[in-house]
């Protein structure tokens, strides 16, 4: 396997692995979106105090009724969870081409000349440059994976005001200026990954 | 064919009334959710309207001949959305008669399953037949399993009827949210309820073992 087939290898498997990770990404956010309603619908039952109100005449209403939020809660958790491993098999597979790709850089690096890895062509972008940015983006997965991760290991189910705020929070991770850069990356490699 | 359903086949006439109950608890229960469903978003509709009402400004000072003629004035507005509110309210005073009625099915289905609790504590004496008439359950069993769903969905009914009396009359937005809550959560029909309905299905043959 050339270093050339590798390298390719590993951008045609990007494409298709950043596909499957906005759309996961997409089946978060209404997810989030609703950890936040719960959160708010939490909030109003403890601004109320059920014996000043009709529903008085229910006096295990409270009870039953933040029992049944949480457990709202605890569901898309769960749900979020699942979408996390399907997170983290992306970014393990992103990992596992471009980590292929490197160590055969790192076993022909000897007998590779530095004039001909900086070699920028018109239809192709030198070998360096590739490798750079396929380290580029098996980072932005990583680091994306672990923010999320992190995000949601630290809710707790019973705090309201945290779960209001998560879908603000979990948004403020995008970063769509190195997404922007993948995407640009991935144009200037249009002939390339065309080529055989 | 399996020993359970030959069980089934069976014409003994409790076995098929019991085995006719669960379904029609099962039907009942898909048919309370579509109604819950539906009369959340009423229930919504008519907060949503509520809220817009609310923040209408009463129009403090008359507004010219000349304009009356091409706007419609603040107070034909306000007319146009007590109107919509009422249809709003109305509609979800639907989805709660509808609600009675099947809460009143399931008080049937209860009165059924204590006729043939009935019937056998005379064929058998109080202890009951000495063989299971399903898989496993005592007949009592089915006789206490019924009276759990129907007071859960009894309670669950008195809820509503209070949500559907308070909702447009309520100006503060916790209790609305609260109100909101209670119809979809629907707090005095738990997960255990449904595991219940699970558990009488199995039993009955109608989910598989």
């Amino acid at each position: 396997m050339s270093l050339q087939g590798a390298v390719r290898r590993s951008f045609v498997a990007l494409q298709d692995q950043r596909a499957a990770w906005r759309s996961v990404l997409e089946e978060c956010d209404p997810l989030m979106e609703s950890l936040g309603n719960l959160g708010q619908q939490m909030k109003a039952l403890s601004r109320v105090r059920v014996s000043d109100t009709p529903l008085r005449a229910f006096p295990d209403l409270q009870e039953r009724l933040q029992f049944q939020l949480l457990q709202a809660v605890d569901l898309l958790l769960q749900r979020l969870g699942d979408r996390m491993s399907r997170l983290q098999s992306i970014r393990d597979s992103v990992g596992g081409h471009v980590s292929a790709a490197l160590q055969l850089y790192q076993d022909s690096a000897d007998s590779l000349d530095v004039a001909v890895a900086t070699q920028r062509s018109s239809v192709a972008p030198s070998l360096a440059d590739m490798l750079e940015w396929l380290q580029d983006a098996e980072r932005f997965y990583r680091r994306q994976f672990l923010q999320r991760k992190t995000l949601l290991l630290t809710l707790r189910r019973d705090d309201r005001a945290q779960l209001e705020g998560a879908a603000n929070a979990w948004r403020s991770l995008d970063s769509p200026d190195a997404e922007q850069q993948i995407t640009d990356n991935l144009c200037r490699l249009g002939f390339f990954l065309e080529a055989q | 064919m399996s020993s359970s359903n030959t069980k089934f086949s069976a014409v003994t006439g409790s076995v098929r009334k019991i085995k006719d109950n669960a379904a029609d608890w099962h039907n009942l229960m898909l048919k309370w959710e579509k109604l819950n469903n539906d009369g959340f978003q009423f229930a919504t509709n008519i907060v949503n309207m509520r809220n817009s009402q609310r923040d209408q400004q009463p129009p403090d000072d008359s507004p010219p001949a000349s304009a009356c003629q091409t706007f419609p004035s603040a107070v034909q507005q306000q007319a146009a959305g007590a109107a919509e509110l009422q249809d709003e309210c109305s509609r979800l005073q639907a989805v709660v008669d509808r609600m009675v009625v099947i809460v009143a099915k399931m008080e049937h289905l209860m009165s059924v399953q204590q006729g043939i609790q009935d019937l056998e504590e005379f064929q058998f004496g109080p202890e009951g037949r000495t063989s299971p008439l399903c898989h496993s359950w005592k007949t009592k069993e089915f006789e206490e399993s019924s009276r759990v769903l129907l007071a859960a969905f009894s309670q669950e009914l008195k809820l509503k009827q209070v949500i559907l009396r308070e909702l447009a009359h309520t100006a503060v937005a916790d209790l609305h949210m609260v109100y909101l809550s209670c119809w979809l959560h629907q707090p005095f029909i738990p997960a255990q309820t449904r595991l219940a309905l699970e558990a009488l299905l199995l039993e009955t043959g109608h989910r598989l073992l």
